[in-house]
């Protein structure tokens, strides 16, 4: 039987999710739960469809097509039954003005793979490659790695964007088809670490050394979230930490509230920090104390 | 620094060919210049002369009568007929072209105006896009310019080949050029007798003896040569000069070296000279844009690009204007830094700049008949076009509107708008289609049909293009035109090419998907039901528009199935136009690039299957529809890849928009050079890139004085944002609303 994953998207021409021109597989499922999250819809390893209500005209397209009688009209209002939506995506194919969005579809590690190998030219000329992101990729071991094994054996540069709470086990497994790993740091402290991700993050750490004394290409990713990890004290206990490993680059990736609007279409609870988007020079401090210890560090916005 | 004075003297340069102010005396307005040439061609006329000298006498006429200014806060001189709009021999060309269209030329003229009323094509004249023989002419000089002539009219004496017509072109060309020497000097009189004294004008002065003695010998005499080519070609001659000094850096560089190395003028100084240079089209403004290009490859395979390319970008980065435009050519050993250089000012908003791929010129050119060297030292002569240097001459001349098939389809082969009916191309009755097949088919012979009659006019207009306006300052760069005794612009140059440019093959293809899916495939509606939708421009029909619009099958997303029938369609118009002889001893080329056509035929086209409403423009060179490439650069860079660009020799020009969070940082260069080198890697030729976000675009709608620069690349120029039609401005942030962060 074909092996297959949940994709919640794919983004052709990723540039900044590892090296050179990419193309970028976002799988659904996490066993993180990130208050500040800005792609609540890779959270659940289910398919989920989102209702944009602010944009919907009320047509009745979506009715038409729904074997599930989740989409009802009352008085020209659109009212979508989540809960007996069984996430088929035909709603979202006849809606004209795209209030529908099917979050996960099945896709075989064969078609992922026909799609990755489209824009070769484009890595080969940029020293590109293929990320698998998430949601948490690991989550869908099975794909993703046959996915990586598949793109090793054209020669195609593999990149991993990890919460790294995974098995070391199967960390171990990844490294033998992973180019390169994109490690998200949340926060050096674990109590902390665990209030704003439901998770202690001793695992993570210790995948991390694991990852860095088995010669993997590290770059760490921290999402820069105001009054959640951007004191300086974090800073310091980051850079004291990760100081000790072999990484190749740091990236502050600063704090955007973007994503309430797909909250609020997936009608599940907002947990976004009330919190404007960190300023240059705040990230550029946070960066020099992590440049400290030797890291190479800097902003993910430029 | 000479001056360290642009910012004083940026106002004068601004209002130079803007709205200038002379002094009384010095001559009389444009208007009044318009106003009475064609009673001073009378006078001459009744002499029996010939065209050219003619035209030349007019030429000298207009240098004597036009106000002149030499100013301190200009390295150039100043002329009385700066509007373009207004040029002095319009008249005069403009009764020729009547005279020609009705005599030898009615039955071909007769044919063309009723289809270019009713949108299938755009046929027309075309006096612009020359490109003088920069090379001879910095060699040279006018002198030098004027010996050559002479020695080649000698020549054609003794051969006995000066027939009254070889005569005639060498004379109009000898007094052409001596009525530019003769005003050089009434400058510097002027000059003399206004600013003696002041150091700048006294460079000028000097710099102007030199032109009118021999050829220029250093970097500043360069630029004057150039500027006043252009000026005297441009403004009074009635011939469009592109390419201003080909690529300026290559042409520029020994007189660099040269300066600095004898202490002439210090990298400063250059740098003041280019800035006011650059200023003289910043102030002109043309719409389109004045294009020169920069690099290149030497024949031992090395980069040419040198330290003047890199004083030309940082002095067009600082003035931040949208013209002059700037074509770089990109080869392998293009250096990293320059494209970074190019980028970035790209991603601050300056895109003016077109990256064309030396390669693949060199590849489509010899194909197509060039030697190596003809290929690779080939002129980028307008937005996008190629030609070798000094030694050829394209025109474009015919524009076919592909959107147009449609309506003729549906329409049984009238236009509704005009009621221009075409017959007997062996289309189909909409009646008597009965599957997609029939469809394209029909398709095909309206498209044979429109390109048969733009060469049938075509020919026609361009027999007689030295009869409508005889070229004199460009022939006498060209030597060809002098062994040959022939009009360099008409068909005296060794390569006499003529563009077919194909407007709408994008949306064309849209079209064409909409019909074979929602008629023949869902069968959703009949041909003569959708006939009733188009003739009501899709009102009631909104839902089924909206669902043509959003459906897949588009140009431009990379599927294979798609992108297929553009190729087809550009190998098809291809097979029938290229190498088909023209009327110039050259032949026909198809191209890639539509001008502002694909707008205003756009203007002339109803409404079409894919969705468009009627006078929507359409796909513009070979990009997609605006905003229905969906799945980005890459896809977008296969689909139009599918197309060979060895079937558009004429040019294979791409636009690419972008939004700025996805070229950000140092991996923002680095994808942007990936994109290039892939683009070119699948055999494309040009490709500019707009790098804007819609949000951007919606906040200089709203608030357009705090948008002032912004600019657009709109096909082969650069345009102020908030200077576009509204209607314009809606289409670019429609289509940046798909573009993904």
């Amino acid at each position: 039987m074909a092996i297959t994953g949940i994709l919640l998207d794919t983004k052709r021409f990723a540039v900044h999710d590892g090296p050179g021109i990419r193309t970028a597989f976002f799988t659904k499922g996490c066993p993180l739960k990130c208050i500040w999250c800005h792609n609540p819809e890779s959270t659940s390893p289910l398919p989920q469809t989102g209702f944009y209500k602010d944009l919907c005209r009320s047509c009745g397209s979506c009715r038409a097509v729904c074997p599930a009688a989740a989409h009802s009209f009352e008085e020209g209002q659109h009212l979508f039954d989540g809960d007996s939506c069984q996430a088929c995506g035909k709603c979202e194919e006849v809606c004209p003005v795209s209030a529908m969005k099917l979050y996960g579809r099945e896709v075989t590690v064969e078609e992922a793979f026909a799609l990755a190998l489209e824009d070769r030219d484009f890595y080969e000329n940029s020293n590109g490659g293929v990320t698998v992101s998430g949601g948490e990729p690991l989550m869908q071991k099975e794909f993703t790695l046959s996915l990586f094994k598949a793109l090793k054996k054209e020669k195609i540069h593999t990149a991993l964007d990890t919460c790294a709470f995974v098995p070391q086990k199967t960390l171990e497994e990844a490294l033998e088809v992973t180019d390169m790993f994109l490690v998200d740091f949340k926060h050096a402290d674990s109590m902390m670490h665990k209030r704003l991700t439901g998770q202690s993050n001793e695992l993570i750490k210790a995948n991390l050394e694991f990852l860095s004394a088995n010669g993997a290409r590290i770059e760490i990713r921290i999402p820069f979230v105001p009054g959640c990890n951007d004191s300086d004290g974090n800073m310091e206990a980051t850079g004291a930490f990760l100081g000790g490993l072999c990484i190749e680059s740091v990236k502050l990736l600063p704090y955007h509230a973007l994503a309430r609007n797909k909250y609020r279409a997936l009608r599940i609870s907002d947990t976004m920090p009330e919190a404007e988007s960190p300023s240059e020079e705040k990230i550029a401090a946070a960066a020099a104390i992590l440049q400290k210890y030797g890291l190479n560090a800097r902003s993910g916005r430029a | 620094m000479l001056y360290a004075s642009f910012d004083s003297d940026r106002e004068y340069l601004v209002n130079k060919f803007r709205k200038p102010v002379f002094e009384e005396g010095t001559g009389v307005s444009q208007e009044e210049i318009i106003e009475h040439i064609l009673e001073f061609a009378d006078t001459l006329t009744l002499q029996d002369l010939p065209k050219p000298v003619i035209k030349a006498r007019c030429f000298e006429h207009v240098c004597q009568q036009m106000f002149i200014d030499v100013n301190p806060h200009d390295d150039f001189p100043g002329f009385g007929c700066y509007d373009r709009k207004k040029r002095p021999l319009a008249p005069l060309v403009g009764r020729w072209n009547y005279e020609v269209d009705s005599t030898v030329n009615k039955e071909r003229a007769e044919m063309c105006w009723p289809r270019n009323s009713a949108g299938l094509h755009m046929i027309w004249k075309d006096f612009d896009h020359s490109v003088p023989d920069w090379d001879a002419m910095v060699e040279l000089g006018y002198p030098g310019l004027l010996e050559r002539l002479e020695k080649y009219r000698k020549l054609h004496e003794e051969k006995g080949t000066l027939t009254p017509a070889v005569a005639a072109h060498f004379e109009g060309m000898k007094i052409t050029v001596n009525a530019l020497l003769d005003h050089l000097g009434k400058l510097i009189d002027f000059a003399r007798a206004r600013h003696a004294g002041n150091p700048r004008i006294e460079r000028e002065i000097r710099c102007l003896e030199q032109l009118r003695q021999g050829p220029p010998r250093d970097f500043y005499e360069v630029l004057m040569l150039i500027y006043v080519q252009f000026y005297y070609c441009e403004h009074i001659d009635h011939f469009q000069v592109r390419s201003l000094g080909g690529n300026l850096d290559d042409l520029l560089l020994p007189f660099y070296e040269r300066d600095l190395k004898e202490g002439r003028y210090t990298i400063e100084d250059m740098r003041e000279f280019l800035t006011c240079f650059l200023m003289q089209w910043g102030s002109i403004d043309n719409y389109w844009g004045h294009p020169f290009y920069l690099g290149g490859t030497a024949k031992d395979g090395s980069s040419l690009y040198n330290d003047v390319s890199y004083l030309i970008l940082d002095v067009f980065d600082e003035l931040h204007i949208p013209t002059p435009k700037i074509q770089l050519k990109v080869a392998k050993n293009t250096p990293r830094k320059l494209l970074d250089t190019a980028f970035r000012m790209i991603r601050d908003g300056h895109s003016s700049l077109v990256f064309v791929s030396d390669d693949n010129i060199r590849k489509i050119k010899m194909c197509y008949g060039y030697s190596e060297e003809e290929a690779r030292t080939c002129n980028v002569t307008g937005c996008y076009e190629t030609a070798a240097r000094g030694i050829a001459n394209g025109t474009g001349a015919g524009h076919a509107n592909f959107m147009k098939i449609f309506e003729l389809i549906f329409n049984d082969g009238r236009d509704p708008a005009t009621g221009y009916t075409v017959e007997n191309c062996g289309a189909l009755k909409l009646d008597e289609i009965k599957n997609f097949d029939d469809f394209f088919k029909s398709f095909l012979r309206y498209l044979d049909d429109i390109i048969e009659v733009i060469i049938k006019c075509a020919d026609g207009n361009e027999a007689n293009l030295h009869e409508v306006n005889p070229s004199l300052l460009y022939s006498v760069t060209a030597l060809n035109s002098l062994v040959t005794g022939r009009d360099a612009f008409s068909n005296g140059n060794v390569y006499n090419v003529s563009s077919i440019l194909l407007c709408g093959i994008g949306t064309a293809v849209d079209a064409l998907m909409a019909v074979k899916k929602f008629v023949f495939e869902k069968k959703e509606l009949t041909l003569q039901e959708f006939r009733e939708i188009l003739k009501n421009n899709w009102a009631g029909a909104e839902e089924l528009r909206t669902r043509i619009l959003l459906d897949r099958d588009k140009f431009g997303n990379g599927i294979e199935e798609v992108d297929f029938y553009a190729h087809i369609l550009a190998h098809y118009a291809g097979r029938k136009i290229n190498m088909r002889p023209n009327a110039r001893k050259g032949f026909y080329a198809a191209s890639g690039h539509c001008a502002r056509q694909f707008i205003s035929m756009g203007g002339k086209t109803g409404a079409t299957p894919d969705g468009r409403l009627a006078g929507e423009e359409f796909s513009k060179n070979l990009s997609p529809t605006m905003g229905m490439d969906r799945n980005g650069v890459t896809a977008l860079i296969k689909s139009v890849c599918t197309m060979n660009a060895l079937d558009l020799p004429g040019d294979f020009p791409l636009d690419v928009m972008m939004h700025p969070a996805t070229v950000q940082g140092e991996e923002g260069l680095a994808a942007l050079r990936g994109v290039l080198y892939t683009y070119f890697a699948k055999g494309g030729v040009a490709i500019h890139f707009n790098i804007f976000d819609a949000e951007t675009l919606k906040k200089a709608q709203v608030e357009p004085e705090k948008y002032a620069n912004l600019q657009i690349r709109v096909c082969g120029w650069n345009v102020r944002f908030v200077e576009l039609p509204k209607c314009e401005q809606d289409a670019y942030i429609r289509r940046a609303e798909n573009i993904a962060e």
